[in-house]
């Protein structure tokens, strides 16, 4: 009988222990990095458990049936298998989960130089994230910013509420900095879009007006700050490839190449953490072939970031950044009936350029309401161009800051800072001039009376280019952010600004291709801006709101290139410049998470009011419109972009007797039309994103600069894989 | 709510594909009485480094010795075209090679891409290479004439220069 029932209860222990089954399977987010402690449970029962630092999960001796299992996790869209069957053996389980925009306010750090909500902010601003990026297959960031509301990209030139036009790439009016720290170079005061590691940004912040007062000479316009992504807490590797092919034009004179023009990349990055140490690095081969004849490019970008952690009071980060460029230097076209094609004495025109960018960030806590930070920058900008003469630059550009942020009470904060830059120029074009910069700035936010917040501040600069006399400049500014109620804010500011010449706008004598040469000026003085912004955030409900502003920024001895009747490019002063305009910017999330619709609208009008007529290459009217509808693992968007045709250009250089630019003076408004198509999937266990983009859809020929047809239609697959 | 939203991306996107083409190219200057011609060089294989100076030229008659490779039987010149162009898009007027020269109206009997070793215009015949020859159903061998009618622009002047497979040489070179 013992033996019976010991069978008996033996054969009952198989049969349960075989009755149950077990769970596995990793979860990872859509950018593949695995996500730690998200609940697993299976609903209506008592099993459930999290995942570990590597995503991982197990759910063990879960009797055999049908369940629904639920994965959810703070910041990210619930999951839900319906009717999953266990088994005696179950294969593991691959959960990719959506990060959800859940109701946090959204930081800013640039307006200020320390964090703060962008609802309390007194400017206007805009953020840009990743997956912005990501989605579009964007190969350098000039173009991320020409989807951006109050932007404009003439070719490689940003403005930002119309404070540039077109400036043969000398000089900049907005500030683009990488965590804070300038990127513009020691000769040419340029921006170099391709240097920005595209695959490497956590958020990109725009604030719109002048920020000199904080930032000094070159932020006169504005502020792009690009914000790097910190190492992962686990090791992840990203391995991105595109290829993509330019369209033939409808108009065969214009189908100058037998073949399809192609564009490709490669490339990788890994990052982690080893103790309190994160890295992260990245290296990427781009090319493309060019669509218009001479207009080619390769690149070689690599890029690393170091954060490392003495204590919890004392961190760094560092940051290296080399750019080498070959590229085909495409000025102006032939003509009209050969709009793809150099003029015949500029083709073959080549440039060749190497860069570093190194950045050392250090944080030190005071205390729990009190930090300071030191910033040291190196950059250096090296390039060759290769044409009917030999032009060559060196630039080397020091820079250090010290920002220390006090906040005395909840309600009131001191910022203060000071910096100083130098740089040395050795070039055949720009001669060797040197260039030194000093600025001391304080600011104070006080939120101490009801639904109030008011910020004041004020900068000195001296500023000493080479031989000519230095200069120096005060900017104050002065805001107001008032919460009307918990839908409506309204803000106001005033600010000053200014621009101290570039050696490139004051020393360059040098061919620059197409039969027009730049002379010299030194008596170019700096620039001076008085600017006003009011304008109001309204929240309609949680998923809809309207963000609105007036602006109006007038100049005193605006910098701008001038053709004179020789031929010759000549930087000069407009003694008194205006630039009004208004803005509105509309967020609807049509169905929460699943279909947004964005829509911007800008009227600028820019005018020299010497001379009574409108400033050159300025559109009047921008429109843009963003439909998303992403029902995971799937992502469509359309983007379109209206740019009203340009009033003024350059007339004398399209014009007899110089006439230099052949139909230059062909110039239409702006429709572009993209779309991109995008899929999650798996390859093996290894999470892979894949986009489809095609842009400019409808094959639309425009201007941005005379003589220079941007991209015709393209179509591109970009393959994103993390291990 | 999305009817509406549907309705209206649809007429955008009618709207915007409705829109003109954009950027035209102007119509070559036949309307208005003009003397010439036009067409497209198509090159293919690997420019000879040696090559400095190309030139589209036309002459009156075919080339029987080396003096006829100047003048008065080299009747007009096209270019500089650019090394290592793939297709050069040229008509006459905008392409000249001299702004002093003209193109009478007439009969030419020989157009020919001919590049030169020298960087600057040479008239002996010794310093020239015929790259590509206008001629009569792709056969270079068989050089087409170009008609050119007064107050007209003659269309359609098309070289194919092979680098692979070169023309038969004239005289002289």
């Amino acid at each position: 009988m013992k033996i019976l029932i010991t069978q008996v209860l033996l054969l009952c222990s198989i049969v349960i222990y075989s009755q149950t089954g077990t769970i596995t399977g990793r979860v990872i987010g859509t950018d593949g990095i695995p996500i730690l402690g998200v609940n697993v449970i299976l609903v209506n029962t008592h099993y459930g458990t999290a995942t570990d630092s590597k995503g991982f999960f197990e759910l063990k001796n879960v009797p055999l049936g049908k369940y629904t299992i639920q994965f959810s996790a703070i910041g990210y869209q619930k999951k839900i298998i319906e009717n999953y069957d266990v088994k005696d053996i179950n294969p593991p389980l691959k959960i990719v989960m959506q990060e959800q925009a859940i109701e946090t306010p959204q930081i800013v750090v640039s307006a200020t130089k320390f964090e703060q909500k962008k609802e309390d902010l007194t400017v206007s601003t805009s953020i840009i994230q990743p997956d912005f990026i990501a989605r579009k297959n964007f190969t350098t960031f000039d173009d991320v910013l020409r989807y951006v509301s109050g932007v404009q990209m003439t070719l490689d030139q940003v403005s930002i509420r119309g404070s540039s036009g077109y400036s043969k790439g000398a000089g900049t009016r907005v500030l683009v900095a990488i965590d804070g720290v300038p990127l513009y170079s020691g000769d040419t005061g340029d921006i170099v879009w391709e240097m920005i590691p595209l695959t490497d940004i956590e958020r990109v912040e725009v604030i719109k007006g002048p920020a000199s007062s904080l930032y000094g000479s070159t932020a006169i316009g504005g502020v792009i700050n690009i914000i790097t992504k910190s190492s992962s807490k686990n090791p992840i590797t990203q391995i991105m490839t595109y290829a993509g092919v330019y369209d033939k034009s409808k108009y065969d004179s214009w189908n100058w190449s037998n073949n399809y023009r192609t564009f490709y990349g490669f490339g990788f990055s890994h990052s982690n953490s080893v103790n309190k140490l994160g890295y992260t690095i990245s290296l990427k081969k781009l090319e493309n072939s060019g669509y218009r004849e001479n207009d080619f490019s390769e690149r070689y970008l690599s890029y690393a970031k170091l954060n490392f952690s003495i204590d919890s009071s004392n961190t760094f980060s560092f940051l290296i950044n080399n750019l080498i460029m070959n590229r085909g230097n495409f000025l102006y076209w032939k003509d009209s009936r050969n709009a793809l094609v150099p003029k015949d004495e500029d083709n073959g025109n080549t440039i060749r350029s190497n860069r570093w960018f190194l950045s050392l960030i250090y944080n030190h806590s005071l205390s729990k309401k009190s930090a300071l930070q030191f910033k040291s920058s190196f950059y250096r900008t090296y390039f060759e161009g290769r044409g009917i003469e030999v032009t060559t630059s060196t630039a080397n550009l020091f820079r250090n800051e010290l920002i220390g942020n006090f906040r005395f009470t909840d309600s009131f904060i001191i910022t203060v800072g000071g910096e100083f830059s130098y740089a040395h120029v050795k070039s055949n074009i720009f001669a060797n001039p040197n260039f030194f910069n000093a600025g001391m700035y304080l600011q104070a936010e006080y939120k101490g009376i009801d639904k109030l917040i008011v910020t004041t501040g004020i900068r000195y600069d001296y500023i000493k280019l080479d031989t000519l006399s230095g200069a120096s400049a005060v900017t104050p500014k002065f805001g107001l952010n008032y919460k009307l109620s918990k839908n409506i804010i309204l803000r106001a500011s005033m600010g000053t600004g200014f621009r101290a010449p570039t050696p490139a706008e004051v020393f360059t004598t040098a061919g620059v291709g197409g039969g027009v040469n730049v002379v010299q000026n030194p008596d170019l003085k700096s620039e001076r801006s008085l600017s006003f912004e009011a304008g109001a955030l309204i929240k309609y409900n949680s998923n809809l709101s309207f963000d609105m502003a007036f602006f109006q920024t007038d100049y005193e001895n605006f910098i701008e290139p001038n053709l004179l009747k020789s031929g010759d490019i000549k930087f000069i002063n407009l003694p008194k410049a205006r630039i009004q305009g208004y803005e509105l910017v509309t967020e609807w999330n049509v169905l929460p998470q699943i279909l947004t619709l964005k829509a911007s609208y800008n009227y600028l009008w820019a005018r020299d009011l010497q001379l009574h007529k409108a400033m050159k290459y300025r559109p009047r009217n921008v429109l843009y419109v963003n439909f998303q509808y992403y029902p995971y693992p799937f992502d469509f968007g359309i983007d379109f972009r209206y740019w009203s045709k340009v009033e003024e250009i350059d007339n004398l250089l399209v014009e007899p007797p110089l006439a230099l630019v052949v139909d230059g003076y062909k110039r239409v408004p702006v429709y572009v039309t993209d779309i991109n198509i995008g899929y999650n999937f798996f390859i093996s266990t290894i999470p892979a994103k894949v986009f489809l983009n095609i842009k400019n859809l409808f094959n639309y020929y425009y201007v941005e600069f005379i003589g220079n047809v941007a991209p015709l239609r393209n179509i591109s697959l970009d393959l994103e894989l993390f291990f | 709510m999305k009817k509406y939203l549907l309705i209206f991306l649809f007429s955008s996107v009618v709207f915007i594909a409705r829109c003109d083409k954009g950027i035209e190219p102007n119509p070559l200057p036949e309307s208005n009485g003009t003397t010439g011609f036009a067409g497209t060089i198509t090159f293919s294989g690997n420019w000879p480094d040696s090559v400095k100076l190309t030139l589209l030229v036309v002459f009156k008659n075919k080339l029987q010795s080396a003096q006829d490779f100047g003048s008065p039987n080299l009747s007009y010149a096209i270019g500089p075209i650019p090394y290592g162009a793939t297709i050069y898009n040229y008509n006459s007027v905008d392409n000249s090679y001299s702004s002093l020269s003209t193109l009478d109206a007439g009969s030419y009997n020989y157009v020919v891409v001919a590049q030169s070793t020298k960087e600057t215009i040479s008239l002996d015949r010794k310093d020239w290479f015929v790259a590509g020859v206008y001629c009569v159903n792709g056969n270079q061998s068989q050089p087409a004439t170009l008609i050119i009618e007064k107050g007209k622009m003659t269309q359609n002047v098309n070289i194919n220069v092979d680098f692979n497979n070169p023309p038969p040489q004239p005289p002289g070179g």
